[in-house]
């Protein structure tokens, strides 16, 4: 074998080497251009999600069925203003005194939402003699620890993020409306001007700059408490309203373990 | 001894297949966004980018720094835990342009709560508009920051 260096072998070795790694430096302009084009994003790095968990309970016996909690979170997140789509809304229960004559300790059950009670209620839906109790219940999404949203999404759209929050990716999310389907508390819809999944993210970019969520900061009556169960401050309101309250969830049967709680509960919320 | 020589339609079938997992390992190293597994099967960068949007509401807090005269008679009264925008409507804008005005609260605001209205507990003083004083605003009686004063 030739070891010797001839001038052609010496060229030709040369050429090689200077294509390998003119290859080399396109494919990575490549690459960075397909990632610019494709999955780069301008995302600021200033929150940390693992160091906080977000907790919201509600107080059914303070809410008062006024309706700002609804508007504020349409102004805050740009929910579209028609009558089918809610971030957060409030039912009303009317619960009828028992018929004459019948053994059951209370009669039938009306639930009313009209514009998701961003307008207020009608006063003239049953007659006053006719009803046994009637309260209203604010509704958001449930924060649950086995979210049935996250399981649906064919493309990892949804997420639980670390600090508690059930969170929608809108470039990922493709719209199919499987979690729509799959949420037992009816918390999510496909927004009709952007097409993709939308929910209660807790207003996201306030809680992160340590502001609370526009409906919280709107409730009249404290009936929405909200905390971050990571960083109590010292005379938490969740810590104390849970210590004296009795809470409860919605639908327990279900497995599906919500952090949003509820006090003064009555068992036919559903 | 012949020399093994792979059949050509094998040799078509392992070449299709490292071609395929060249361009889905290609695929996969250049579509996939830097931040995907930080937290979990998804974007981190998604939590960041809803993080960034700007809040309508600019709080209780930014309203006391030049409101502090009325944030402080509003803390004495029955309305203490409301909120200032709960009335005044999402005031950033106002917040950070106070050339731009909020608008004004009216008797409509009032009712929004003190509407007798089945469901609502007993501890929110309730009436209906035909029953009290009808003709007259709420404001010409009541002090909605301090609601237990009269003018």
């Amino acid at each position: 074998m030739n070891t010797s260096l001839s001038r052609r072998r010496l060229l030709s070795t040369l050429g090689r080497a200077i294509a390998g790694v003119a290859t080399f430096s396109a494919a990575r302009v490549a690459k960075a251009a397909v990632q610019k084009g494709f999955v780069s994003s301008q995302a600021p790095k200033n929150y940390d999600p693992t160091k906080h968990r977000w907790q919201m309970v509600f107080d059914v016996d303070k809410c008062i069925g006024c309706g700002h909690c609804v508007d504020a979170c349409k102004t805050e997140n740009n929910v579209p203003r028609d009558q089918s789509h809610f971030r957060t809304w409030i039912e009303r229960y009317i619960i009828k005194k028992p018929a004459p004559g019948s053994d059951s300790p209370r009669g039938e059950v009306l639930v009313d939402s009209p514009n998701g009670g961003m307008n207020g209620f009608p006063d003239n839906l049953v007659p006053r003699e006719e009803i046994l109790k009637s309260f209203f219940v604010p509704k958001l999404c449930n924060l649950c620890e086995h979210s049935p949203c996250v399981q649906a999404c064919p493309v990892g759209a949804t997420f639980d993020s670390p600090d508690g929050a059930v969170l929608v990716d809108p470039n990922y999310c493709i719209g199919c409306g499987f979690c729509v389907q799959a949420c037992p508390y009816g918390c999510r819809f496909i927004n009709p001007d952007t097409r993709t999944a939308e929910k209660c993210t807790l207003c996201y970019h306030r809680i992160t700059r340590g502001l609370k969520p526009a409906c919280v900061e709107v409730c009249p009556t404290e009936a929405r408490i909200f905390g971050d169960l990571k960083n109590p401050v010292p005379d938490d309101p969740i810590q104390a309203f849970i210590q004296k309250n009795k809470v409860f969830t919605l639908k327990p049967h279900l497995g599906t373990e919500p952090r949003v709680l509820y006090a003064n509960l009555d068992k036919e919320v559903r | 001894m012949r020399r093994f020589k792979l059949p050509p339609q094998i040799l078509r079938l392992v070449l299709l297949t490292i071609a395929i997992v060249a361009s889905y390992s290609i695929a996969r190293a250049w579509l996939t966004p830097a931040s995907f597994h930080e937290y979990g099967w998804y974007r981190g960068d998604a939590i960041r980018e809803l993080a960034s949007r700007t809040p309508q509401y600019a709080g209780r807090k930014a309203c006391a720094e030049c409101h502090d005269d009325e944030v402080h008679k509003l803390a004495k009264g029955e309305h203490k835990t409301i909120g200032c925008e709960s009335c005044h409507s999402a005031g950033q804008a106002h917040a950070d342009n106070p050339d731009i005005k909020l608008p004004k609260p009216s008797d409509k605001d009032c009712m929004g709560c003190h509407q007798l209205l089945a469901g609502r507990p007993k501890f929110l003083k309730q009436i209906t508009l035909k029953d009290h004083y009808t003709g007259h605003r709420c404001v010409e009686c009541h002090v909605p920051h301090q609601p237990s004063e009269v003018p």
